[in-house]
């Protein structure tokens, strides 16, 4: 009887001490990040301009694709693509090469399109550009764990809201008024934009912490 | 033997410590008026899919569904003309659409850019906020295009919460015989903690809106969940009227989210089978109150 308990015990001992994401390779493997630099990738994405040329109005894999965007318009902002991780020199290259300039879902994943979606945004913000796109927000948790500290208050310019197989922001900061300040890879506004929003956006999120940061 | 003074006097004590437990502000909750929802207007959507072809209904309004990793996108901004009629974002057919009142199609204007902001101003022009660019656009109330001059947007009024102390001020503008100031906002409901205020409107009477958020849950619930509350505060700070009914769950996520127009507040509510306005006439079981 005490043999059983103390195995018993020794069990749930060794199932508690599991984390609960536990990827050490993964993790040592990830690029070192402080938050400066995240924000800072961050805000180059957001403020990288762009001119829309008549090729990269067109997109050579789909008939059904429509340009969110007018010839030679000059833009604010890397463009979304969905399934896209393009930093601005990638970016840049392929729009010198005439693929169009970002998409939506509704056109599928095009190879033949240059942007950045939302996991790819925030991955790349932590400095994952060798990795293309490899987390979405479903594993986005294998790299980022979910803090215990107060979310309301003690949120870190850097970390990120996540809602698993829908959207990711980056947080990076609380304004006066108690909104905060995010940035995105937003298909509503097709581009990388930095903004002002209220909470409500966000319920349901969860706040998660890049593992590899360096506070 | 227990004398009866005694056990009256225990009654009162016991009645007035129950009166001081059930709220430190008793001015407040006296005069609180909970507004209930009023009505919502209902407006069809058609959900985009690669069969939809150009000749659907202009009386409906256009959602995507999105895919993983990519939220739905709609309509996601609007704002009420002098008449109570709605002008609302169709951005995935690059137009606006008018409503009556009373959620009827009125007309669509074809403005050929995804709009995600629509504000009247107080000249009666609409200025429209181009989705991916952030340009302002600015037509008349018939949807004729005006050039945009010193038509800016209004400035909002600053507000400040005190972080941990459930209380903050707005800034209010001087409108009419109001002389417009600081406006205290003081939260006091039992588990919650006040998180953000934003002025939506001050009307011409001087009487101010105010959206708070809420939170009862920290780092122990499994994911961000909060509430939101509008108030209805008069010239001299009083607290006139609260919605408490606010629904949250969005399908796209608005950025023109409440508007106010002659004490009837609005909630653009875009779920997946149609566009929800949600409407709370603050006028009706307040006025025989406090003003």
């Amino acid at each position: 009887m005490l043999f059983r308990l103390t195995l018993l015990l020794l069990c749930v001992v060794l199932i508690s001490s599991l984390p609960n994401h536990a990827q050490p390779g993964v993790v040592a493997q990830l690029p070192r990040a402080t938050r400066a630099e995240v924000v800072a990738r961050a805000q180059r994405l957001a403020n990288h301009t762009w001119v829309c040329g008549a090729s990269n109005l067109r997109a050579s894999c789909s008939h059904k694709y429509l340009s969110d965007w007018k010839p030679g318009q000059r833009v604010t902002g890397i463009p979304y693509r969905w399934g896209g991780a393009d930093g601005p020199e990638e970016f840049d290259r392929k729009l010198a090469n005439g693929l169009a300039a970002g998409a939506h879902s509704r056109y599928g994943i095009l190879s033949c399109a240059a942007g950045i979606d939302c996991s790819g945004f925030v991955t790349l913000c932590w400095g994952l550009s060798h990795t293309g796109h490899s987390y979405s927000t479903s594993n986005l948790r294998t790299i980022a764990g979910k803090p215990k500290y107060n979310w309301f208050t003690d949120m870190k310019a850097g970390d990120v809201m996540n809602k698993a197989g829908s959207h990711v922001v980056l947080f990076t900061g609380y304004n006066p008024d108690g909104t905060i300040s995010v940035c995105e890879a937003s298909g509503s506004k097709s581009r990388v934009v930095c903004t002002k929003t209220t909470w409500s956006r966000f319920k349901g999120y969860i706040p998660l912490v890049y593992k590899a940061i360096d506070d | 033997m227990v004398r009866p003074s005694v056990v009256i006097s225990l009654i009162l004590l016991f009645e007035l410590v129950a009166c001081d437990a059930s709220g430190r502000r008793p001015e407040v909750a006296q005069n609180l008026c909970t507004i209930p929802l009023t009505h919502v207007l209902r407006i069809p959507v058609t959900t985009l899919a690669p069969q939809t072809t150009a000749d659907v209904s202009p009386a409906t309004l256009m959602i995507s569904p999105g895919a993983t990793d990519e939220p739905p996108e709609g309509p996601d901004g609007f704002d009420v003309l002098g008449d109570g009629s709605l002008l609302i974002t169709d951005p995935l057919r690059g137009q606006l659409s008018s409503f009556d009142s009373e959620g009827k199609f009125r007309k669509a204007w074809k403005i050929g850019f995804p709009a995600d902001s629509v504000t009247v101003i107080a000249n009666g022009l609409v200025l429209v906020r181009e989705a991916n660019t952030g340009r302002l656009h600015a037509y008349d109330q018939d949807g004729q295009s005006r050039p945009v001059q010193g038509d800016v947007l209004p400035e909002r009024s600053e507000a400040r919460v005190q972080p941990g102390q459930n209380r903050g001020t707005i800034t209010r503008p001087s409108i009419g015989n109001s002389a417009g100031g600081p406006l205290a906002i003081q939260f006091d409901k039992p588990g919650l903690i006040l998180l953000s205020l934003q002025s939506l409107a001050t009307d011409e009477r001087g009487d101010t809106y105010v959206a708070l958020e809420t939170t009862a849950g920290g780092p122990t619930s499994e994911a961000i969940n909060l509430n939101k509350y509008v108030r209805r505060y008069s010239f001299d700070g009083r607290l006139l009227a609260e919605i408490a009914d606010i629904p949250l769950d969005y399908y796209v996520s608005p950025v023109d989210e409440l508007r106010v127009h002659k004490g009837v507040v609005y909630q653009l509510q875009t779920t997946g089978s149609e566009v929800r306005v949600n409407v709370w006439d603050t006028n009706q079981l307040c006025s025989s109150g406090s003003h």
